[in-house]
């Protein structure tokens, strides 16, 4: 039987991957923190390229985690984001997930 | 790593962002140098015009902010939608602004009744130069606490330089009736709001973009 508080070295590999990804982590925090965002205010806060976002957006769309609207402003286009509740759930496991694991690193 | 992502931070970061185009630190600047044309006396005496034209510049300045915000901010910054939180915050302020608002006209309304009734009047502001200073000073009040809750609930650092200015030009257009003190206060506003604007405009050019996103 393990010990309370001793360290699974699977937990490390149980993590969700698609949020763990730097870039995917940002835009997942971001659209953690406020309700709904556009293509533009996300690349300006997390400092994505265009092309980088665009790739990043499509996989979290793709796994169910953001929804995304596209429409026009006037005669722009306009792609707004937000998470859905999945992703929204998602992210929170996420973090618990890695609080509780860094937790039970050693010092 | 995750330990020291701090969502909280990240909100606030986004939400600040809205406030470094300096558009907000020009409207109100623009406001207190309009507000010494409402405020000023002339030896004439005081006009409709002085309201007239107060309105109509006002009216200006809060298209050319408005313009400002649709043409210059949102394009190059993009737009987000806080969470129920901020929603909430708003409505408060909505709230509690209004309930300011009463105050303020429930006593416009006595100072109205002091006017009619001078013996009450006099009662209340004592000498004619005591009773400039406690006019000044209970405008300067008027403008300052609405201010002072408005930046406070509006996370706003730079809120409470506009208020301290914005009140000190009240005061001293009332006591002193000189439009300088609106316009030189009005340009210490500006000026730092220009910087930030320019400071925006470098850190956030219109992109070249693909078209499929905006």
């Amino acid at each position: 039987m393990d010990e309370p508080g001793s360290l699974h070295l699977s937990k490390f590999t149980e993590v969700d991957r698609l949020i763990h990804e730097p870039a995917r982590l940002a835009v997942m925090a971001l659209l953690y923190v406020v309700e709904s965002a556009d293509f533009t205010f996300l690349m300006n806060q997390t400092g994505l390229s265009w092309g980088n976002l665009s790739t990043h957006m499509t996989r979290l769309e793709e796994a169910g985690y953001i929804k995304v609207e596209k429409s026009f402003k006037g005669r722009r286009p306009n792609t707004s984001l937000s998470l859905t509740d999945g992703g929204r759930t998602a992210f929170q496991e996420y973090r618990q997930h890695m609080q509780q694991m860094l937790n039970e690193l050693p010092e | 790593m995750l330990s020291t992502i701090d969502l909280k931070q990240i909100e606030r970061k986004a939400y600040r962002s809205t406030y470094q185009d300096g558009l907000w630190d020009i409207y109100m600047g623009m406001i207190v140098v309009l507000m010494g044309l409402f405020l000023y006396h002339p030896e004439s005496g005081y006009s409709a015009i002085n309201i007239i034209v107060m309105v109509l510049l006002l009216s200006l300045a809060y298209g050319l902010f408005w313009a400002g915000k649709k043409y210059i901010t949102l394009p190059r910054m993009g737009q987000v939608r806080f969470g129920p939180v901020r929603q909430q915050r708003k409505k408060t302020m909505a709230i509690i602004l209004g309930i300011i608002v009463l105050i303020q006209v429930l006593f416009v309304g006595l100072t109205a009744i002091g006017r009619y009734y001078p013996q009450v009047g006099g009662r209340l502001f004592g000498g004619n130069d005591a009773g400039l200073t406690v006019v000044a000073a209970i405008a300067s009040l008027f403008v300052g606490v609405p201010m002072l809750f408005i930046a406070y609930m509006n996370d706003f650092p730079r809120g409470y330089y506009i208020v301290v200015m914005m009140s000190l030009a009240v005061f001293l257009m009332i006591l002193t009736n000189q439009l300088l003190y609106p316009a030189v206060l009005g340009i210490l506003i500006i000026i730092p709001g220009v910087v930030l604007l320019i400071n925006f405009l470098k850190k956030y050019p219109l992109h070249q973009r693909d078209e499929t996103h905006g």
